[in-house]
């Protein structure tokens, strides 16, 4: 592997991503733990974000060391899978001179992360390798082999560009790595809405459109920072379908479990696949209204083609 | 600074976004009224480069009649401040709770603008 500044080639591309599988905890900690080291010894800064549960397991097989480690629970950090990129992983590595490498353990992919959730999650994992080509950065990706679904594992191979199987140390190229064919794949018609409050809007209509959801999350249950929040997401997303999607849109809005759910449809094609998972700091003006959807929303799916694109986001009736 | 009012009359979309901007009395500032939205942005920016240009060590943004401000309007309040230099800020005085939440999010630790409650 080399970490040469020269010309930036899918070759020598100094970004390493590699997927590890793990059966157990031995084999979890084997790879998560030794990654970690090795990092530390080479004077890297290290960051592990994990679901909490094995975020302590490696903390206490770290010791000492983990205080010289950024520890996260992923669960918090990336539960929509769209702000990972963001808020997670470009987070730690920009806040690190330009050049120094960086090592980073994520894992957005759990048991339990349920079938509206998925689609994000592995577009999110296909969307690392743009987001990061061309840096000095280390992502390992942990794998859960024994309890995640056999497609979810295939999956893995074709948003990794290397991975490590189950039981062993050595990294393997990838044969199915086709990261901008999953994020295709995934690009779904999002589930159908039986009943919900329906306004279409115009640039005159913005501020109407942004009450109504407020009234109608109100009604929902929605209180205090989360209700704001649903105005904030409301308000971008709508301005957005004025601004590049057409001039004009449908917003909806609907409770479903423990979630009140935005949805805003228009006519445009979102072009970028980064569009929202680019840090404010520095980067385009444009864009950071979707930036902030992702940092607020529970969830955040999208669905876009020559149709229109709809974007819908997730809200939780109560903070648990 | 003279006053700044833009007012349609309410159309068959409802109610249609205004922003009021008048000077504060006693200090280098203005208090504002309305919202910060779509239709109002230039009247904020125009705003905050006449604070920009203005000589003030602080600035003052009353926004206690401010319903709302949306991402483009916060992130053009940060970089007015990027802009003030030598140690001025802005001191945003009571804003509506969503332009504290949006930077918080995309902007914290921005030495230019000071969040006031009182």
């Amino acid at each position: 592997m080399t970490t040469s500044a020269g010309p930036v080639t899918t070759a020598h591309d100094p970004f390493v991503h590699p997927a590890l599988f793990y059966r157990d905890e031995q084999e979890y900690l084997d790879g998560t733990v030794s990654f970690v080291r090795e990092g530390l010894a080479a004077g890297e800064p290290v960051a592990v974000a994990v679901p909490g549960e094995r975020l302590r397991l490696i903390g206490d097989a770290l010791g000492g060391d983990a205080a010289h480690v950024r520890l996260l629970d992923m669960r918090e950090a990336g539960r929509n899978p769209g702000r990972i990129i963001p808020g997670v992983l470009r987070a730690f590595a920009d806040s690190h001179p330009a050049g120094q490498r960086v090592r980073i353990i994520g894992e957005p992919i759990w048991a339990g992360r349920t079938e509206t959730e998925y689609p994000a999650c592995v577009q999110h994992e296909a969307l690392i390798n743009a987001a990061f080509r061309g840096r000095a950065v280390t992502i390992l990706c942990p794998y859960d082999a024994v309890r995640l679904p056999g497609p979810v594992l295939d999956d893995a191979y074709a948003t990794h560009p290397t991975v490590i199987p189950a039981g062993s140390r050595a990294v393997r190229d990838s044969a199915a790595y086709a990261p901008d064919a999953v994020v295709s794949r995934y690009n779904e018609p999002l589930p159908p809405v039986a009943d919900a409050m329906t306004f279409p809007f115009v640039a005159e209509s913005l501020t109407a459109a942004r009450h109504a959801a407020t009234d109608e999350g109100r009604r929902l249950g929605l209180t205090g920072v989360t209700l704001e929040d649903l105005a904030l997401a409301t308000a971008e997303l709508t301005t957005n379908s004025v601004l590049h999607g057409g001039g004009s849109g449908v917003l909806r809005i609907w409770a479903e479990d423990g979630h009140v759910l935005c949805d805003v449809r228009d006519g445009g094609r979102l072009t970028d696949p980064l569009a929202g998972r680019r840090p404010a700091a520095g980067g385009r003006r444009g864009g950071r209204g979707l930036l902030l959807v992702n940092l607020i929303a529970d969830l955040v799916r999208v669905h876009t083609g020559d149709d229109g694109t709809t974007i819908r986001c997730w809200f939780p009736r109560r903070r648990p | 600074m003279s006053d700044s009012r833009q007012r349609t009359p309410d159309g068959p979309e409802g109610p249609r976004p205004i922003l009021t901007v008048r000077p504060l009395e006693g200090c280098g500032g203005v208090r504002a009224a309305g919202e910060v939205g779509l239709g109002t942005h230039m009247i904020w920016e125009r705003v905050l480069e006449q604070a920009v240009r203005g000589g003030e060590t602080v600035y003052y943004l009353e926004l206690s009649e401010v319903t709302f401000v949306d991402v483009a309007g916060a992130g053009a309040l940060v970089a007015a401040a990027e802009r003030l230099g030598d140690g001025r800020r802005f001191v945003v005085r009571r804003p509506p709770p969503g332009l504290r939440r949006v930077l918080e999010m995309l902007w914290p630790d921005q030495p230019g603008v000071e969040v006031s409650t009182t």
